[in-house]
């Protein structure tokens, strides 16, 4: 029918361009890979071998051994991170979670006005922690914030001084952060609550479960993903806060709310104590390999399983 | 229009051997079809002769060119594939001639050539709908169109059928077997299927754990299988097996088959016809009769006489199972389940006995050993 | 989930009073998101006796730009009063070049590793992935060292490459989850067709990649635009992002403490992210829990 083309032959081959294209994926990916290689995995190597020598303005190369780690452990403001972060983290973790999945819950129960709410509650995550440090410590400033609000409205003996007290104010921190970031974790978890499937909470129903048994026993289950997901993604933020502590606290009162990534920072752009920081480093990627490692496993082999 | 020469190809990812050695030779403007069940390699040797998957070793050559290490664009084929493929970004022009395009053909030709095509297939009306927003068996169409254009060398389809439903899988089997008696063009047609893989093929390559356990006319495949698992492939219901003997009654070779009747075990003796000779030293030994139920009917006393292969024998029914032309007639012989095709009106009730003949000439002796024919 | 208070037996007293509850409940949130921005907003445009003498809630009694002038044209960072203008624009030189390249490089390189997979195309992956866990502190040193090696330290074209390199795991993470569901198929009936490698991906690819592109591009903003560990780490003086600028003058003592320009300049900084995610945030999420194309 169509006599366009009648003379066909099979072209021989060309020796360059057969190369280019066998190659061209790898000569595609070739730069992304290098740029990880060299900026990631050399770099990690080379904070790694810092921290075993007694840098301190300028980089030696000559080996200590744990010098800096012990050095590290041994001081106190770091332990003082240390803590803060394990106090910080749980309580932001545990309470953006929670927040997050009772705000989708409450989100998809048909409710008018959806698309308003989640956008207010999504907003903030739009936002640096910077500016969120910013706006925070202005209303939680106890001179015209939120304690002079509640004073001037008559209850003249309320206190609240969080920022300035350095026992609490490690929970001005978790305040602010959970503003930020629990609207992303509601939108994780109201895209999961979308996915499920209706047919099952259709027979749940007729089996006469009451709908709070139904999210129980049926939904929040099959939501476990979600929650890893999560959770993870939270303790990464939580280990990296750097930004919302310098913002909010400035790591005061005292070293009462510096973290680690603020204890890094201070030693080796302030302190010339190149080492020391180094050694902080390596904590923090280690904090962060105990929990992504487990949990890419446990992802990975699921995959496997099915 | 050109020839296609599988050589001794094979495949394996990693340790796996997908394929284990697959010999095909096709004359110009044969329709192939690849017939096995899921799994079996079909796809993976559809891309190998398209190009889209690396040979592991063996050769395939096209108009006598070994193509091996030529670029599937360079091998002048088309495919249709099994989920269509349609680029979804595309109108249905587009799609159709996208192929043309990246080939450099004339915008003018091109339209020309999408045009006729579309027309060909009925699809002219959609031109500027995008995939989406046609039915499955309009993408189908377009999915052809798309191969048509090219009018290629050989066209390659991977079970392109498997996703409509009954009526219009039927209505585009006819069409494909008319586009191939229009074109001529040499064809390579993956199913799983036997249906379609008999109304389609000139030949048919049975697939199994990536070996050809029969390569053969549609016919050929039907009446003289090459092994048990080619018989109960082809054909539905599935071709009967029933364990039998071969004995030498009164002079005549025949089978001998075990059965119970009313308690009381019996045989059956079955004459083969004098053109089976050759099974003579097979006399005493076991062998699987293959017998497929449209052989196996009512007795019927005219044609017996006329045809010397029918043998006749007495049986009680079962089940009966009415399918509207016949009625399915459950017996049971060699203590298997059989099936007799039975015309509705020479039925008798399940629990009584019927008179019937089967025909010898017709049937298939396989040694159970190997399972191979005798 | 499924609309169950549709379904007979649904309507209840019960019913009713748990309505109200849930309402109360995401009211209650919406204020909690809500009134900084409020708060912040009004602070902003109020001048300072106002501050002091009104509370947190009170609205500014005349709307008075002024502080946002100030904040843009002459607020003092550091000991330079020059407003944050020319921080904002560092922000934009560094955020737009950065966000384009590493989207580029991570769809190619996404595309790369699903759609022409070669052996170690999974581990090459896990190794990108990995970028994606690293708390920055381990590459900051090194870094740091780097740029002055490069001679691009204090620069807007070292903060470019600082973002692309650590954001690209993300951008490869995102494009390679989004391609791998889009089917092979399409690129062996493209590949039959006679497309190459680079047509494929311009003709097929490209156009089925907004929903993944628009997340890709937002994520990377945000992260860019905001970004203060980097920033502060890198730069100094007239060098610097926004974020760090922003912070510098909040911190910066000397003379009267001027509330209202903080908030002012607090906002001019989220600006930007606030009206992308506005525009744009529900393809965000959308795109971020989106499936695969149908073809
Ligand atoms: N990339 C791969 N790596 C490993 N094994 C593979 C790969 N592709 C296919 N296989 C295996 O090769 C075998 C043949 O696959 P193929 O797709 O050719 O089957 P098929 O006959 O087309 O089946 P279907 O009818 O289901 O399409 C299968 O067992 C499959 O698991
Ligand atoms: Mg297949």
């Amino acid at each position: 029918m169509m006599s366009l083309m009648t003379q066909k032959t099979i072209p021989a081959k060309q020796p360059l361009s057969d190369w280019f294209r066998r190659n061209v994926a790898k000569l595609v990916v070739a730069p992304t890979f290098g740029l990880i290689i060299f900026f990631v995995y050399g770099f990690i190597a080379w904070t790694g071998y810092v921290s075993f020598t007694k840098s301190k303005m300028l980089p030696t190369y000559s080996f200590e051994g744990f010098y800096q780690y012990i050095r590290l452990w041994k001081m106190t403001p770091w332990n003082v991170a240390m803590e803060n972060l394990l106090v910080f983290g749980s309580l932001f973790i545990l309470i953006a979670i929670v927040l997050g999945c009772l705000l989708a819950i409450a989100l998809d129960q048909k409710v008018r006005a959806e698309g308003v709410l989640r956008t207010v509650y999504l907003y903030p995550m739009a936002i640096s922690f910077i500016i969120t440090g910013t706006a925070w410590k202005w209303i939680l400033n106890p001179g015209l914030g939120i304690q002079s609000l509640m004073q001037s409205w008559g209850w003249e003996s309320f206190a609240f001084d969080w920022l300035i007290n350095s026992e609490m104010a490690v929970y001005t921190l978790v305040i602010a952060a959970v503003w930020q970031s629990s609207g992303f974790v509601m939108a994780l978890f109201l895209a999961a609550l979308r996915g499920v499937d209706s047919e099952i909470i259709k027979a749940a129903y007729l089996d006469g479960a009451s709908l709070s048994r139904i999210y129980l026993v049926i939904i929040l289950p099959t939501l476990r993903p979600v929650f890893l997901s999560c959770f993870f993604i939270l303790t990464h933020m939580a280990v990296k806060s750097f930004d919302l502590v310098v913002a909010l606290t400035g790591g005061g009162p005292g070293y009462s709310t510096i973290m680690p990534a603020n204890f890094m920072y201070e030693m080796t752009f302030r302190r010339n104590q190149i080492g020391l920081g180094a050694a902080s480093a390596m904590m923090m990627l280690a904090t962060v390999m105990a929990i992504v490692i487990p949990y890419l496993y446990s992802e990975l082999r699921e995959k496997k399983n099915g | 229009m050109a020839s296609l020469s599988i050589q001794n190809v094979k495949k394996s990812y990693g340790a796996i051997e997908v394929l284990k050695g697959i010999d095909l030779d096709l004359e110009d403007g044969e329709f192939l079809v690849l017939l096995g069940p899921s799994g079996c390699g079909k796809s993976t040797l559809l891309n190998m002769i398209a190009g889209l998957d690396t040979i592991t070793d063996g050769e395939i050559l096209i108009d006598q060119n070994v193509v091996n290490d030529v670029h599937p664009k360079d091998r002048d084929i088309a495919m249709v594939f099994q989920s269509y493929a349609l680029y979804p970004n595309m109108s249905v022009a587009r799609n159709i001639g996208f192929g043309l395009e990246m080939r450099k053909v004339t915008k003018e030709d091109r339209e020309k050539r999408v045009d006729e095509a579309a027309r060909m297939l009925q699809i002219d009306h959609l031109s500027d709908r995008k995939p989406a927003q046609l039915s499955g068996g309009q993408r189908q169409r377009v999915a052809m169109g798309r191969a048509l254009v090219r009018d290629p060398e050989i066209f390659l389809f991977d079970e392109p059928l498997s996703n409509l439903d009954a009526k219009l899988r039927v209505e585009m089997r006819t069409e494909i077997k008319k586009l191939h008696q229009r074109l001529g063009t040499t064809m390579v047609y993956v199913t799983h299927d036997q249906i379609e893989a008999m109304t389609l093929a000139s030949r048919i390559a049975i697939l199994r754990e990536g070996e050809v356990q029969q390569f053969a006319s549609p016919q050929e495949v039907y009446e003289k299988p090459a092994n048990m698992y080619v018989a109960g492939f082809v054909g539905s219901p599935p071709m009967n097996f029933v364990p039998a003997a071969v004995v030498s009654e009164g002079g005549k070779l025949g089978v001998s088959i075990e059965r119970t009747a009313n308690g009381n075990r019996s045989s059956v003796f079955l004459a083969l016809p004098n053109d089976r000779q050759d099974i003579g030293d097979w006399v005493g030994r076991n062998v699987i009769l293959g017998i497929r139920p449209e052989t196996l009917t009512h007795r019927s006393d005219a044609e017996i006489s006329l045809n010397k292969g029918l043998q006749a024998f007495d049986c009680q029914v079962e089940v009966l199972e009415p399918t509207g032309a016949d009625t399915l007639t459950y017996i049971e012989l060699g203590g298997r389940e059989v099936i007799a095709r039975v015309n509705p009106y020479n039925t008798t009730e399940p629990g009584e006995t019927m008179a019937f003949m089967v025909d010898m000439g017709k049937a298939s002796l396989f040694d159970p050993k190997t399972e191979l024919r005798i | 989930m499924a609309d169950l208070s549709a379904l007979p037996g649904g309507k209840s007293p019960w019913q009713s009073a748990a309505r109200f509850g849930l309402y109360t409940l995401l009211l209650i949130f919406a204020a909690y998101y809500i009134l900084p921005l409020i708060v912040v907003l009004s602070t902003s445009l109020k001048d300072l006796d106002e501050i002091r003498n009104g509370t947190l809630l009170s609205l500014p009694s005349e709307i008075n730009f002024d502080a946002w002038g100030y904040a843009w044209n002459e607020a003092c960072i550091g000991v330079s009063c020059t407003g944050l203008k020319p921080y904002f624009w560092n922000s934009v030189a560094m955020t737009i070049p950065a966000v384009l390249i590493s989207t580029l490089l991570g769809a190619l390189t996404g595309y790369s590793l699903t759609k022409f997979k070669f052996k170690g195309a999974n581990l090459i992956f896990a190794m990108i992935l990995f970028g994606c866990f690293i708390p920055f502190q381990v590459v900051l040193l090194p870094m740091a060292q780097s740029l002055g090696y490069l001679r691009i330290a204090n620069t807007v074209p070292g903060l470019v490459l600082v973002h692309i390199v650590y954001g690209l795991p993300f951008t490869v993470l995102f494009f390679r989850n989004y391609y791998v569901n889009i089917p092979d198929d399409l690129i062996k009936a493209a590949t039959i067709d006679g497309a190459g490698f680079f047509m494929i991906f311009w003709r097929i690819m490209l156009p089925l990649s907004p929903p993944i592109i628009v997340v890709t591009i937002i994520w990377q903003f945000t992260q860019i635009w905001n970004d203060f560990l980097f920033g502060a780490s890198f730069t100094t003086g007239g060098g610097q992002p926004v974020t760090v600028a922003l912070n510098n003058l909040v911190n910066t003592t000397t003379g009267v403490k001027r509330y209202n320009v903080d908030m002012a300049a607090a906002l001019i900084t989220a600006a930007p992210t606030l009206v992308v995610y506005v525009l744009a945030g529900r393809y965000f999420v959308r795109g971020l829990t989106a499936g695969s194309v149908k073809g």
